[in-house]
Protein backbone atom coordinates (compact mmCIF):
# COMPACT_ATOMS: atom_id res chain seq x y z
CA UNK A 1 0.00 0.00 0.00
CA UNK A 2 1.34 3.35 -1.03
CA UNK A 3 1.15 5.90 2.15
CA UNK A 4 2.87 8.87 0.28
CA UNK A 5 4.95 9.79 -2.60
CA UNK A 6 7.58 12.27 -3.61
CA UNK A 7 8.45 13.72 -6.68
CA UNK A 8 12.23 14.95 -6.67
CA UNK A 9 14.45 15.92 -10.40
CA UNK A 10 17.58 13.64 -10.81
CA UNK A 11 20.16 15.96 -12.20
CA UNK A 12 23.54 15.08 -11.63
CA UNK A 13 24.47 18.65 -10.20
CA UNK A 14 22.24 17.27 -7.19
CA UNK A 15 25.01 14.69 -6.48
CA UNK A 16 27.32 15.62 -3.56
CA UNK A 17 30.23 17.76 -4.60
CA UNK A 18 29.87 18.17 -7.91
CA UNK A 19 29.32 21.64 -8.26
CA UNK A 20 32.54 22.49 -6.78
CA UNK A 21 32.86 25.03 -3.98
CA UNK A 22 29.75 26.63 -5.10
CA UNK A 23 25.86 25.84 -3.55
CA UNK A 24 24.17 25.99 -6.89
CA UNK A 25 20.78 26.08 -6.15
CA UNK A 26 20.05 26.03 -2.92
CA UNK A 27 16.35 26.24 -2.51
CA UNK A 28 15.74 23.26 -5.30
CA UNK A 29 18.11 21.36 -2.96
CA UNK A 30 15.99 22.70 0.23
CA UNK A 31 12.99 21.70 -1.34
CA UNK A 32 13.99 18.03 -2.52
CA UNK A 33 15.24 18.14 1.48
CA UNK A 34 11.62 18.55 2.68
CA UNK A 35 10.10 16.55 -0.02
CA UNK A 36 11.85 13.61 1.55
CA UNK A 37 11.98 14.48 4.93
CA UNK A 38 7.73 14.15 4.78
CA UNK A 39 8.01 10.76 2.97
CA UNK A 40 10.13 9.17 5.51
CA UNK A 41 8.16 10.95 8.07
CA UNK A 42 4.97 8.96 7.00
CA UNK A 43 6.58 6.31 8.37
CA UNK A 44 6.99 3.65 5.86
CA UNK A 45 8.06 0.35 6.04
CA UNK A 46 9.82 0.60 2.66
CA UNK A 47 11.02 3.13 0.39
CA UNK A 48 10.91 2.27 -3.28
CA UNK A 49 12.83 4.60 -5.00
CA UNK A 50 11.82 5.32 -9.53
CA UNK A 51 13.70 6.25 -11.65
CA UNK A 52 14.22 6.83 -15.62
CA UNK A 53 17.50 4.89 -16.71
CA UNK A 54 18.57 3.12 -20.16
CA UNK A 55 16.94 0.16 -19.10
CA UNK A 56 14.26 -1.46 -16.82
CA UNK A 57 15.83 -3.22 -13.47
CA UNK A 58 15.73 -3.43 -9.70
CA UNK A 59 18.94 -2.44 -8.79
CA UNK A 60 21.03 -3.45 -4.98
CA UNK A 61 19.73 -1.23 -2.06
CA UNK A 62 23.63 -0.42 -1.21
CA UNK A 63 24.72 0.67 -4.50
CA UNK A 64 25.61 3.98 -5.08
CA UNK A 65 26.07 6.35 -8.09
CA UNK A 66 29.87 6.98 -8.58
CA UNK A 67 30.52 10.32 -8.55
CA UNK A 68 33.83 9.69 -10.88
CA UNK A 69 31.40 9.25 -13.84
CA UNK A 70 30.47 13.03 -13.69
CA UNK A 71 33.08 14.32 -11.33
CA UNK A 72 36.91 12.79 -12.37
CA UNK A 73 39.28 14.39 -10.24
CA UNK A 74 36.66 14.77 -7.56
CA UNK A 75 38.57 14.71 -3.99
CA UNK A 76 36.81 11.33 -2.55
CA UNK A 77 35.30 9.98 -5.94
CA UNK A 78 36.16 7.20 -6.72
CA UNK A 79 34.51 3.32 -8.14
CA UNK A 80 34.92 1.76 -5.01
CA UNK A 81 30.98 0.35 -5.03
CA UNK A 82 30.36 -3.06 -6.22
CA UNK A 83 26.80 -1.96 -8.40
CA UNK A 84 27.10 1.51 -10.07
CA UNK A 85 23.21 3.46 -10.09
CA UNK A 86 22.05 4.82 -12.77
CA UNK A 87 22.00 8.97 -11.59
CA UNK A 88 18.35 8.86 -11.34
CA UNK A 89 18.20 6.09 -8.42
CA UNK A 90 21.71 7.50 -7.45
CA UNK A 91 20.25 11.04 -6.54
CA UNK A 92 17.29 9.42 -5.29
CA UNK A 93 19.79 6.99 -2.56
CA UNK A 94 21.78 10.01 -2.10
CA UNK A 95 18.02 12.17 -0.94
CA UNK A 96 17.18 9.15 1.23
CA UNK A 97 20.77 9.30 2.84
CA UNK A 98 20.77 12.81 3.27
CA UNK A 99 17.18 12.55 5.19
CA UNK A 100 18.94 10.57 7.53
CA UNK A 101 16.73 7.10 6.00
CA UNK A 102 17.85 4.18 7.55
CA UNK A 103 14.92 1.63 6.56
CA UNK A 104 14.34 -0.87 3.90
CA UNK A 105 14.51 0.59 0.14
CA UNK A 106 13.96 -1.33 -3.09
CA UNK A 107 15.28 0.11 -6.05
CA UNK A 108 13.89 0.33 -9.49
CA UNK A 109 14.58 1.88 -13.02
CA UNK A 110 12.38 2.54 -15.60
CA UNK A 111 13.61 2.71 -19.45
CA UNK A 112 12.77 5.51 -21.74
CA UNK A 113 11.88 3.19 -23.96
CA UNK A 114 9.27 1.26 -22.17
CA UNK A 115 5.56 2.05 -23.50
CA UNK A 116 2.83 3.78 -20.84
CA UNK A 117 1.29 0.45 -19.82
CA UNK A 118 4.69 -1.65 -19.04
CA UNK A 119 5.24 2.03 -16.71
CA UNK A 120 1.89 2.11 -14.98
CA UNK A 121 2.52 -2.00 -14.65
CA UNK A 122 5.50 -1.26 -12.68
CA UNK A 123 3.77 1.33 -10.23
CA UNK A 124 0.87 -1.20 -9.77
CA UNK A 125 3.29 -3.87 -8.83
CA UNK A 126 4.81 -1.43 -6.19
CA UNK A 127 1.68 -0.65 -4.61
CA UNK A 128 0.90 -4.31 -4.20
CA UNK A 129 4.05 -4.62 -2.31
CA UNK A 130 2.87 -5.31 1.23
CA UNK A 131 3.46 -3.08 4.37
CA UNK A 132 3.62 0.75 3.96
CA UNK A 133 5.35 1.78 1.36
CA UNK A 134 6.28 5.18 0.58
CA UNK A 135 7.35 5.90 -3.46
CA UNK A 136 10.15 8.35 -4.02
CA UNK A 137 10.00 9.11 -7.87
CA UNK A 138 12.87 10.79 -9.82
CA UNK A 139 11.77 12.38 -12.94
CA UNK A 140 13.13 15.71 -14.93
CA UNK A 141 10.61 17.95 -17.51
CA UNK A 142 12.20 18.92 -20.44
CA UNK A 143 15.44 20.23 -21.13
CA UNK A 144 14.38 22.48 -24.31
CA UNK A 145 13.55 25.12 -22.57
CA UNK A 146 15.20 27.75 -23.82
CA UNK A 147 18.33 29.30 -25.66
CA UNK A 148 20.55 28.24 -23.63
CA UNK A 149 19.06 25.06 -22.52
CA UNK A 150 21.07 21.09 -22.92
CA UNK A 151 18.82 20.47 -26.50
CA UNK A 152 17.94 24.35 -27.05
CA UNK A 153 14.88 25.74 -27.51
CA UNK A 154 11.59 24.32 -28.58
CA UNK A 155 8.33 26.17 -28.44
CA UNK A 156 6.41 22.82 -27.06
CA UNK A 157 8.27 22.50 -24.15
CA UNK A 158 6.24 25.01 -21.90
CA UNK A 159 3.19 23.46 -22.82
CA UNK A 160 4.34 20.13 -22.35
CA UNK A 161 5.71 20.44 -18.86
CA UNK A 162 2.63 23.17 -17.76
CA UNK A 163 0.90 19.49 -18.74
CA UNK A 164 2.66 18.11 -15.89
CA UNK A 165 2.39 20.58 -12.96
CA UNK A 166 -0.88 21.00 -13.29
CA UNK A 167 -1.59 17.38 -13.22
CA UNK A 168 0.61 17.36 -10.05
CA UNK A 169 -0.65 20.27 -8.53
CA UNK A 170 -4.41 18.88 -9.12
CA UNK A 171 -3.99 15.36 -8.17
CA UNK A 172 -4.71 14.61 -11.42
CA UNK A 173 -2.04 12.02 -11.84
CA UNK A 174 -4.14 9.79 -14.82
CA UNK A 175 -3.23 12.86 -16.96
CA UNK A 176 0.24 12.05 -16.60
CA UNK A 177 -0.61 8.61 -18.39
CA UNK A 178 -1.75 10.52 -21.44
CA UNK A 179 1.90 11.95 -22.28
CA UNK A 180 2.70 10.76 -25.23
CA UNK A 181 6.62 9.23 -24.98
CA UNK A 182 7.57 10.23 -28.08
CA UNK A 183 6.50 13.74 -27.73
CA UNK A 184 8.41 13.80 -24.32
CA UNK A 185 11.76 12.09 -26.00
CA UNK A 186 11.47 14.87 -28.87
CA UNK A 187 11.48 17.92 -25.71
CA UNK A 188 14.47 15.43 -23.75
CA UNK A 189 12.11 15.09 -21.02
CA UNK A 190 13.98 12.21 -19.55
CA UNK A 191 10.98 11.96 -16.38
CA UNK A 192 8.39 10.60 -18.48
CA UNK A 193 8.48 6.77 -17.51
CA UNK A 194 8.70 7.62 -13.84
CA UNK A 195 5.60 9.61 -13.87
CA UNK A 196 3.60 6.93 -15.33
CA UNK A 197 4.99 4.74 -12.59
CA UNK A 198 3.85 7.05 -10.23
CA UNK A 199 0.65 7.50 -11.92
CA UNK A 200 0.29 3.35 -11.94
CA UNK A 201 0.86 3.33 -8.51
CA UNK A 202 -1.73 6.20 -7.35
CA UNK A 203 -3.63 6.48 -10.54
CA UNK A 204 -7.28 6.39 -9.67
CA UNK A 205 -7.07 7.88 -5.95
CA UNK A 206 -8.15 11.31 -5.23
CA UNK A 207 -4.63 12.94 -3.64
CA UNK A 208 -3.62 16.10 -2.37
CA UNK A 209 -0.39 17.57 -3.56
CA UNK A 210 2.09 20.57 -2.51
CA UNK A 211 4.22 21.86 -5.09
CA UNK A 212 7.45 22.63 -3.44
CA UNK A 213 9.90 24.00 -6.70
CA UNK A 214 9.33 24.45 -10.23
CA UNK A 215 11.31 26.16 -12.12
CA UNK A 216 13.65 26.04 -15.06
CA UNK A 217 17.05 27.49 -13.79
CA UNK A 218 19.27 25.88 -16.60
CA UNK A 219 16.64 25.24 -19.08
CA UNK A 220 15.78 21.81 -18.03
CA UNK A 221 12.13 21.57 -15.50
CA UNK A 222 12.80 20.70 -12.48
CA UNK A 223 9.73 19.80 -10.18
CA UNK A 224 9.72 18.78 -6.77
CA UNK A 225 6.43 18.09 -5.13
CA UNK A 226 4.94 15.97 -1.76
CA UNK A 227 1.74 13.70 -2.70
CA UNK A 228 -0.56 12.66 0.29
CA UNK A 229 -2.37 10.04 -0.02
CA UNK B 1 69.48 15.66 -10.73
CA UNK B 2 68.86 12.12 -8.84
CA UNK B 3 68.95 9.00 -11.05
CA UNK B 4 65.44 8.95 -11.59
CA UNK B 5 64.67 12.05 -12.33
CA UNK B 6 67.87 11.23 -15.09
CA UNK B 7 65.97 8.40 -16.44
CA UNK B 8 62.53 10.84 -16.41
CA UNK B 9 64.31 13.42 -18.34
CA UNK B 10 65.46 11.07 -20.50
CA UNK B 11 62.40 9.21 -20.98
CA UNK B 12 60.70 12.61 -21.94
CA UNK B 13 63.41 13.33 -24.65
CA UNK B 14 62.76 10.01 -26.46
CA UNK B 15 59.08 10.61 -26.30
CA UNK B 16 59.61 14.02 -28.21
CA UNK B 17 61.40 12.14 -30.36
CA UNK B 18 58.63 10.62 -31.12
CA UNK B 19 56.74 13.46 -31.85
CA UNK B 20 56.36 13.94 -35.82
CA UNK B 21 57.03 16.57 -38.25
CA UNK B 22 53.49 18.28 -38.87
CA UNK B 23 52.90 19.22 -42.59
CA UNK B 24 50.32 21.47 -43.45
CA UNK B 25 50.20 23.50 -46.60
CA UNK B 26 53.74 24.81 -47.28
CA UNK B 27 54.75 24.49 -43.83
CA UNK B 28 55.96 22.19 -41.71
CA UNK B 29 56.45 22.44 -38.14
CA UNK B 30 59.07 20.73 -35.61
CA UNK B 31 57.78 19.14 -32.39
CA UNK B 32 59.25 21.75 -30.39
CA UNK B 33 57.05 24.26 -32.31
CA UNK B 34 54.45 25.83 -30.45
CA UNK B 35 51.39 27.05 -32.89
CA UNK B 36 48.68 29.87 -32.29
CA UNK B 37 45.38 29.37 -34.55
CA UNK B 38 43.69 32.45 -34.30
CA UNK B 39 39.92 31.55 -34.50
CA UNK B 40 38.40 33.81 -37.23
CA UNK B 41 34.21 33.06 -37.44
CA UNK B 42 32.34 33.80 -40.25
CA UNK B 43 29.12 33.87 -38.57
CA UNK B 44 26.78 36.31 -36.82
CA UNK B 45 26.34 34.19 -33.18
CA UNK B 46 29.16 32.55 -32.46
CA UNK B 47 29.69 32.51 -28.41
CA UNK B 48 32.51 35.02 -27.91
CA UNK B 49 32.85 38.26 -29.93
CA UNK B 50 29.35 37.09 -31.93
CA UNK B 51 28.98 38.70 -35.29
CA UNK B 52 32.32 40.82 -35.11
CA UNK B 53 33.76 39.32 -37.61
CA UNK B 54 30.75 38.58 -39.86
CA UNK B 55 31.47 41.57 -42.44
CA UNK B 56 34.38 40.02 -44.90
CA UNK B 57 36.41 43.41 -44.15
CA UNK B 58 36.03 42.78 -40.65
CA UNK B 59 37.30 38.92 -41.09
CA UNK B 60 40.16 40.03 -43.35
CA UNK B 61 41.34 42.87 -41.00
CA UNK B 62 41.03 40.50 -38.32
CA UNK B 63 43.49 37.71 -40.51
CA UNK B 64 45.72 40.74 -41.02
CA UNK B 65 46.31 41.54 -37.13
CA UNK B 66 46.16 37.91 -36.39
CA UNK B 67 49.16 37.25 -38.57
CA UNK B 68 50.86 40.20 -37.90
CA UNK B 69 49.86 39.05 -33.95
CA UNK B 70 52.17 35.97 -34.23
CA UNK B 71 49.56 33.41 -35.64
CA UNK B 72 50.47 30.52 -37.87
CA UNK B 73 47.00 29.13 -38.75
CA UNK B 74 43.98 30.83 -39.05
CA UNK B 75 41.27 28.57 -38.61
CA UNK B 76 38.04 30.06 -40.42
CA UNK B 77 34.26 28.75 -39.48
CA UNK B 78 31.12 29.16 -40.32
CA UNK B 79 28.60 27.57 -38.28
CA UNK B 80 29.29 27.89 -34.08
CA UNK B 81 29.03 25.13 -32.25
CA UNK B 82 26.34 26.00 -30.23
CA UNK B 83 22.43 25.22 -31.35
CA UNK B 84 21.41 27.49 -33.08
CA UNK B 85 19.93 29.30 -36.53
CA UNK B 86 20.84 26.54 -39.08
CA UNK B 87 23.47 26.77 -41.65
CA UNK B 88 23.08 24.35 -44.44
CA UNK B 89 25.84 23.66 -46.44
CA UNK B 90 25.01 26.09 -49.20
CA UNK B 91 25.21 28.64 -46.56
CA UNK B 92 28.05 27.07 -44.66
CA UNK B 93 30.26 27.10 -48.16
CA UNK B 94 28.96 30.89 -48.79
CA UNK B 95 30.42 32.37 -45.68
CA UNK B 96 33.50 30.65 -45.81
CA UNK B 97 34.76 29.21 -49.47
CA UNK B 98 34.89 33.04 -51.11
CA UNK B 99 36.95 34.19 -47.69
CA UNK B 100 39.47 31.14 -47.95
CA UNK B 101 40.16 32.04 -51.00
CA UNK B 102 40.64 35.53 -50.56
CA UNK B 103 43.03 35.26 -47.28
CA UNK B 104 44.74 32.26 -49.70
CA UNK B 105 45.17 35.26 -52.06
CA UNK B 106 46.09 37.62 -49.65
CA UNK B 107 48.78 34.70 -47.84
CA UNK B 108 50.30 32.30 -50.14
CA UNK B 109 52.10 30.40 -47.21
CA UNK B 110 50.06 30.93 -44.19
CA UNK B 111 48.36 27.71 -43.20
CA UNK B 112 44.41 28.01 -43.50
CA UNK B 113 42.17 26.05 -41.29
CA UNK B 114 38.74 25.25 -41.77
CA UNK B 115 36.33 24.46 -38.96
CA UNK B 116 34.06 22.10 -40.55
CA UNK B 117 32.05 18.80 -39.97
CA UNK B 118 31.01 18.52 -43.55
CA UNK B 119 32.50 17.01 -46.63
CA UNK B 120 30.44 18.94 -49.23
CA UNK B 121 31.90 21.96 -47.18
CA UNK B 122 35.63 20.86 -47.03
CA UNK B 123 35.32 19.92 -50.71
CA UNK B 124 34.83 23.45 -51.51
CA UNK B 125 37.29 25.28 -49.02
CA UNK B 126 40.12 23.00 -49.94
CA UNK B 127 39.35 23.91 -53.59
CA UNK B 128 39.97 27.68 -52.48
CA UNK B 129 43.22 26.95 -50.58
CA UNK B 130 42.47 25.66 -47.00
CA UNK B 131 45.05 23.44 -45.89
CA UNK B 132 43.30 21.66 -42.53
CA UNK B 133 39.90 20.59 -41.95
CA UNK B 134 39.17 21.08 -38.34
CA UNK B 135 36.89 18.59 -37.96
CA UNK B 136 35.31 19.75 -34.35
CA UNK B 137 32.40 17.17 -34.32
CA UNK B 138 34.31 14.15 -34.10
CA UNK B 139 34.09 12.89 -37.35
CA UNK B 140 30.33 12.81 -37.71
CA UNK B 141 30.68 12.97 -41.66
CA UNK B 142 31.97 8.98 -42.57
CA UNK B 143 32.58 10.74 -46.15
CA UNK B 144 34.57 13.80 -44.78
CA UNK B 145 38.60 11.53 -44.62
CA UNK B 146 38.44 10.61 -48.17
CA UNK B 147 37.26 14.66 -49.26
CA UNK B 148 40.40 15.44 -46.84
CA UNK B 149 42.62 13.05 -48.55
CA UNK B 150 41.70 13.74 -52.10
CA UNK B 151 42.64 17.75 -51.49
CA UNK B 152 45.88 16.99 -50.15
CA UNK B 153 44.58 18.52 -47.00
CA UNK B 154 45.61 18.09 -42.99
CA UNK B 155 42.62 16.62 -40.25
CA UNK B 156 41.94 17.36 -37.21
CA UNK B 157 40.01 14.57 -35.10
CA UNK B 158 38.63 15.54 -31.97
CA UNK B 159 36.42 13.76 -29.16
CA UNK B 160 33.27 14.79 -28.74
CA UNK B 161 31.52 11.34 -26.81
CA UNK B 162 28.44 10.90 -28.35
CA UNK B 163 27.10 14.24 -29.10
CA UNK B 164 25.51 14.87 -32.86
CA UNK B 165 26.65 18.36 -34.39
CA UNK B 166 25.74 21.55 -32.53
CA UNK B 167 23.95 19.98 -29.77
CA UNK B 168 24.82 20.34 -26.39
CA UNK B 169 26.09 17.23 -23.81
CA UNK B 170 23.69 16.94 -20.78
CA UNK B 171 24.35 14.59 -18.02
CA UNK B 172 27.56 12.85 -19.77
CA UNK B 173 29.49 10.69 -17.46
CA UNK B 174 32.64 8.11 -18.71
CA UNK B 175 34.05 5.56 -16.57
CA UNK B 176 37.64 7.30 -17.73
CA UNK B 177 37.39 10.46 -19.88
CA UNK B 178 40.21 9.92 -20.83
CA UNK B 179 40.27 6.35 -22.07
CA UNK B 180 37.19 7.45 -24.23
CA UNK B 181 39.25 10.30 -25.62
CA UNK B 182 42.22 8.23 -26.57
CA UNK B 183 40.36 5.89 -27.93
CA UNK B 184 38.10 7.82 -30.06
CA UNK B 185 40.47 9.70 -31.35
CA UNK B 186 43.03 7.22 -32.62
CA UNK B 187 40.23 5.45 -34.23
CA UNK B 188 39.44 8.90 -35.78
CA UNK B 189 43.30 9.12 -36.94
CA UNK B 190 43.22 5.13 -37.91
CA UNK B 191 40.11 6.01 -40.38
CA UNK B 192 42.21 9.29 -41.84
CA UNK B 193 45.11 7.43 -42.53
CA UNK B 194 43.55 4.44 -44.05
CA UNK B 195 40.94 6.75 -46.19
CA UNK B 196 44.12 8.28 -47.33
CA UNK B 197 44.99 11.58 -45.44
CA UNK B 198 48.69 12.38 -45.26
CA UNK B 199 49.92 10.90 -41.65
CA UNK B 200 52.26 14.01 -40.97
CA UNK B 201 49.19 16.44 -41.53
CA UNK B 202 46.47 14.53 -38.95
CA UNK B 203 46.46 15.82 -35.39
CA UNK B 204 43.98 14.88 -32.94
CA UNK B 205 42.38 16.89 -30.52
CA UNK B 206 40.72 16.15 -26.71
CA UNK B 207 37.80 19.04 -27.38
CA UNK B 208 37.64 20.28 -24.46
CA UNK B 209 33.80 21.61 -23.69
CA UNK B 210 32.43 19.18 -26.61
CA UNK B 211 30.52 16.44 -24.96
CA UNK B 212 32.67 17.20 -21.61
CA UNK B 213 31.02 18.77 -18.22
CA UNK B 214 33.94 21.23 -16.55
CA UNK B 215 35.06 18.22 -14.73
CA UNK B 216 35.64 16.21 -17.63
CA UNK B 217 37.56 18.79 -19.57
CA UNK B 218 40.05 20.12 -16.33
CA UNK B 219 40.98 15.82 -16.61
CA UNK B 220 41.85 15.85 -20.07
CA UNK B 221 44.00 18.81 -19.27
CA UNK B 222 45.74 17.41 -16.55
CA UNK B 223 45.97 13.92 -18.43
CA UNK B 224 47.06 15.76 -21.50
CA UNK B 225 50.19 13.73 -22.21
CA UNK B 226 48.70 10.88 -22.29
CA UNK B 227 46.94 12.13 -25.89
CA UNK B 228 50.94 13.63 -26.51
CA UNK B 229 52.07 10.04 -25.87
CA UNK B 230 50.12 8.35 -28.97
CA UNK B 231 52.69 10.36 -31.44
CA UNK B 232 49.73 12.50 -33.29
CA UNK B 233 49.98 16.34 -32.51
CA UNK B 234 47.73 17.48 -30.36
CA UNK B 235 45.50 20.40 -30.65
CA UNK B 236 43.65 22.23 -27.69
CA UNK B 237 40.83 24.50 -28.03
CA UNK B 238 40.59 26.17 -25.07
CA UNK B 239 40.15 29.79 -25.71
CA UNK B 240 37.45 31.21 -23.20
CA UNK B 241 35.73 28.22 -23.10
CA UNK B 242 32.89 27.29 -20.51
CA UNK B 243 35.45 25.27 -18.04
CA UNK B 244 37.36 28.14 -17.61
CA UNK B 245 34.25 29.99 -17.03
CA UNK B 246 32.64 27.28 -14.65
CA UNK B 247 36.33 26.75 -12.80
CA UNK B 248 37.02 30.42 -12.23
CA UNK B 249 32.86 31.54 -11.88
CA UNK B 250 33.63 34.24 -14.26
CA UNK B 251 31.93 35.40 -17.38
CA UNK B 252 33.35 35.24 -21.20
CA UNK B 253 34.74 38.56 -21.10
CA UNK B 254 36.97 38.18 -17.97
CA UNK B 255 38.23 34.33 -19.28
CA UNK B 256 41.77 35.23 -20.46
CA UNK B 257 43.88 34.34 -17.69
CA UNK B 258 42.22 31.24 -16.82
CA UNK B 259 42.25 30.38 -20.70
CA UNK B 260 46.05 30.89 -20.46
CA UNK B 261 46.60 29.07 -17.35
CA UNK B 262 45.43 26.11 -19.10
CA UNK B 263 47.40 26.80 -22.00
CA UNK B 264 50.66 26.98 -20.22
CA UNK B 265 49.95 23.62 -18.54
CA UNK B 266 48.97 21.90 -22.08
CA UNK B 267 51.96 23.42 -23.49
CA UNK B 268 53.99 22.10 -20.79
CA UNK B 269 52.67 18.27 -21.03
CA UNK B 270 53.21 18.76 -24.68
CA UNK B 271 50.26 19.94 -27.15
CA UNK B 272 51.50 21.74 -30.52
CA UNK B 273 48.72 23.67 -31.86
CA UNK B 274 46.25 25.99 -29.45
CA UNK B 275 43.28 27.57 -31.19
CA UNK B 276 42.81 30.86 -29.60
CA UNK B 277 40.60 34.35 -29.71
CA UNK B 278 43.51 36.16 -27.88
CA UNK B 279 46.61 35.59 -30.24
CA UNK B 280 48.82 38.08 -28.81
CA UNK B 281 48.67 37.14 -25.44
CA UNK B 282 48.46 33.45 -26.42
CA UNK B 283 51.67 33.87 -28.42
CA UNK B 284 53.84 35.35 -25.23
CA UNK B 285 51.99 32.17 -23.13
CA UNK B 286 53.50 29.94 -25.65
CA UNK B 287 57.08 31.68 -26.25
CA UNK B 288 57.35 31.42 -22.21
CA UNK B 289 55.91 27.66 -21.92
CA UNK B 290 59.11 27.34 -24.24
CA UNK B 291 61.59 28.72 -23.26
CA UNK B 292 60.46 26.84 -19.27
CA UNK B 293 60.85 23.85 -21.35
CA UNK B 294 63.98 24.59 -22.97
CA UNK B 295 63.44 24.92 -26.77
CA UNK B 296 63.14 28.21 -27.40
CA UNK B 297 65.95 30.56 -26.69
CA UNK B 298 64.72 33.40 -24.28
CA UNK B 299 64.72 36.46 -26.67
CA UNK B 300 67.27 38.69 -25.10
CA UNK B 301 69.10 38.01 -21.50
CA UNK B 302 71.47 40.28 -20.59
CA UNK B 303 70.46 40.40 -16.75
CA UNK B 304 73.61 39.57 -14.85
CA UNK B 305 75.68 38.94 -17.99
CA UNK B 306 77.31 42.62 -18.45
Amino acid sequence: MIIAAALCPAPPLLLPGLTGAADVLPELRAACADAVRELVAAGPDLVAVVGPAETTAAWDPAARTALALYAPGLLGAGFDDAALLPVSLGVGSWLLDQGGFAGARQLRSVAGSESVGACAQVGKEIAGLPGRVALLVLADGSACRGLKAPGYFDERSAGFDAEVERALRTGDLDALLAIDPSLASELMAAGRPAWQVLAGALGGQVVASEIRYCDDPFGVAYLVASIRV
Amino acid sequence: MTASGRAQAHQAHRADQAQRVLRLGRRSFEPGQLLVMAIVNRTPDSFFNAGETWDESAAMERVHQAIADGADIVDIGGVPAAPGQIVDVSEEIRRTAGFVAAVRSAYPDVVISSDTWRHEVAAEVCAAGADLINDSWGGWDAELPAVVAAAGAGLVCAHVGRQRPRTRPHRVSYPDVMADVLEQTRRLAARAVTAGVDESAIVIDPAHDFGKNTWHSLEVTRRLAEMVATGWPVLVSLSRKDFVGETLDLPLQDRLAGTLCASSIAAWLGARIFRAHDVVQTRQTLDMAASIKGERPPARTVRALA
